[in-house]
């Protein structure tokens, strides 16, 4: 298959899982708004404005990472309710391309809340070029992490209603727990070492120092980003391995 | 004539099976070049499987498949360029209209967008789908869903087509439009590897066919020699003055509504049919039906269950 085939099969995918089915169902363009907003609008309510930037920041996070994980869903349907993976696999299509689209497909789904948080973001008077800069790699790592996690996970799953208690229980371990909300050192000292075992940790305090809302650590970050994406790497490894396209 | 398909002592016993149960054992065959082949069996016999496995969808136990001269696990990238698959219990994705579900497909192919269009035009009116084209899956019958599925493959540029049950649920008129489509893209020269519950239509479009029983090959050739094989390759029912005892001479009886079904060899049936007329007797006969073959050979019928001691489970 040509590099020109690969693309137009990737762009398949995006407007097959992505653009369609919101013309039928466009309320999935508010779903992924919906809890960002929610925890931003507590936030801001619960310390009277004080921590109005971090919810704000935090809620991009969460919008990414709920972007990547709720593919785990659509590929466990897709695989064993519709089969449409068995007839993909027996098409020209290949896994990486299926991998691809349909990871892509599923930012479609997260552009209105992009959008949203992205001009509060402007509007708080975060947005310089550093913080920008900083705000889409970190992004990008977030969705990378997320989506290897989706696909590793969506493997082991029979049955897309296995996915409904990992998407919540997820997005509490990795976004309303570790400190994506509110500063890491408001937590006490074992918090803050166990919050150190989640990737969003790492990615949250990167955006918050690039907008000044935290000190960045003494190596200016650069610790945080090889975290960051080493944990992103890590499980696209993890998922290139256990992930099946084939069936043993 | 040069094999599309050739598999070669295939095994399959999948991971955490029950027991030692086999899903495939010791399969061989070979699927000629621009033909449509038969694959039969009960529930659990080993069909679905084996094209899971020719479509490189599944990695066998043990054996090797060859696919147009390619190995599959080893060739598997070059060989789902030439190949196609409509698995058993496929669906449409509900939220696409018909013509979008054949359409995206083939550009998922990398057929180019006006080749695609033509091509999603032409096999939607062969099915009947064009009054439905842009209708969404979700509000399409069970019939018209599987009709989409197929017409999605026959669409398709491949040069091996698997068909899994692909008229499962659809009625007869339906059945035969996808027969015709069946035929057609066969007079293209492309290989189709059908696999079916109705012994009429494996009948009605394959060239050659195989029993598949517990996993193994039980027979295999043209619908003649699979007929040619078994004890009583003929079938008469008499109604009439004929006793029980008389006709048990001859070969197999069962009795049936209104007189007996008996199942003999082609010189018992002509001398059968003489003395029918000798006594006046009403009689039909004929060659045996494959279904007929189908219960002499496995000694149930294909729409029976496995049973619960078969040390089988029914895959996939």
């Amino acid at each position: 298959m040509s590099a020109r085939h690969r693309l137009r099969s990737l762009l398949t995918l995006v407007l097959l899982n992505g653009l369609i089915p919101i013309r039928t169902q466009p309320m999935y363009l508010v779903s992924l708004l919906g809890s960002p907003l929610a925890y931003l609008f507590f936030i801001d309510v619960i310390s009277r404005g004080t921590l109005l930037a971090y919810g704000v920041t935090g809620g991009l996070v969460l919008m990414m990472l709920s972007a990547g994980t709720s593919l785990q869903s659509d590929l466990t349907h897709y695989k064993h309710d519709l089969k449409f993976q068995d007839v993909v696999v027996a098409s020209p299509v290949e896994a990486p391309v299926y991998v691809g689209g349909m990871a892509l497909s599923e930012l479609v789904y997260s552009l209105p809340a992009a959008s949203v948080f992205f001009a509060l973001f402007v509007v708080n008077g975060f947005a310089t070029l550093e913080s920008c800069v900083v705000l889409v790699g970190v992004l990008l790592l977030v969705f990378g992490f997320a989506t290897a996690l989706a696909f590793t996970l969506a493997t082991y799953f029979q049955d897309v209603r296995e996915t409904y208690m990992y998407s919540p229980l997820l997005s509490t371990l990795l976004t309303v727990i570790p400190p994506v909300y509110y500063p890491l050192s408001d937590l006490p000292r074992w918090a803050q070492i166990a919050a150190r075992f989640s990737p969003t940790t790492y990615a949250a305090g990167l955006v918050q120092g690039s907008v000044g809302l935290a000190p960045l650590s003494l190596d200016g970050g650069i610790l945080d980003w090889g975290i960051l994406g080493a944990a992103a790497a890590g499980l696209f490894v993890v998922a290139g391995v256990k992930a099946r396209w084939k069936e043993p | 004539m040069p094999s599309a398909l050739s598999a070669s002592h295939l095994g399959k016993v999948y991971p955490h099976a029950s027991g030692d149960a086999a899903a495939l054992d010791d399969l061989s065959l070979e699927v000629p070049t621009g033909r449509t082949y038969g694959l039969i069996g009960r529930n659990g016999a080993g069909k679905t499987t084996f094209v899971r496995i020719a479509s490189t969808q599944l990695a066998p136990s043990s054996g090797r498949v060859e696919i147009l001269g390619l190995e599959a696990g080893r060739d598997d990238r070059a060989i789902r360029l030439r190949i196609a698959c409509v698995p058993q219990e496929s669906r449409p994705l509900y939220f696409l209209r018909v013509e979008e579900v054949v359409y995206l497909y083939l550009k998922l192919r990398g057929i180019a967008a006006v080749e695609a269009r033509r091509r999603t035009r032409e096999i939607l009116d062969e099915l009947s789908l064009a009054d439905v084209r842009t209708r969404l899956v979700s509000r399409l019958s069970g019939g018209q869903r599987r009709r989409t599925m197929c017409a999605m493959v026959l669409a398709s540029d491949a040069e091996i087509l698997f068909l899994d049950e692909p008229t499962t649920g659809l009625d007869p008129i339906a059945r035969r439009e996808v027969w015709q489509a069946i035929r057609r893209t066969s007079r293209e020269h492309r290989t189709i590897l059908l696999t079916t519950h109705y012994l009429d239509e494996v009948e009605a479009l394959s060239s050659r066919l195989a029993l598949l029983e517990k996993g193994r090959l039980v027979l295999e050739g043209t619908p003649a020699d699979l007929r040619a094989r078994v004890r009583f390759p003929y079938r008469v029912t008499v109604q009439g003055p004929i006793p029980r005892a008389e006709l048990d001479s001859y070969g197999r009886v069962s009795e049936i509504e209104g007189g007996f079904l008996v199942f003999t060899k082609e010189a018992a049936a002509r001398e059968l049919a003489r003395r029918a007329l000798e006594v006046g007797a009403r009689l039909s006969m004929g060659p045996v039906s494959l279904e007929d073959v189908f219960l002499e050979v496995v000694g149930r019928s294909i729409e029976e269950e496995p049973a619960a001691d078969d040390g089988e489970e029914a895959w996939a």
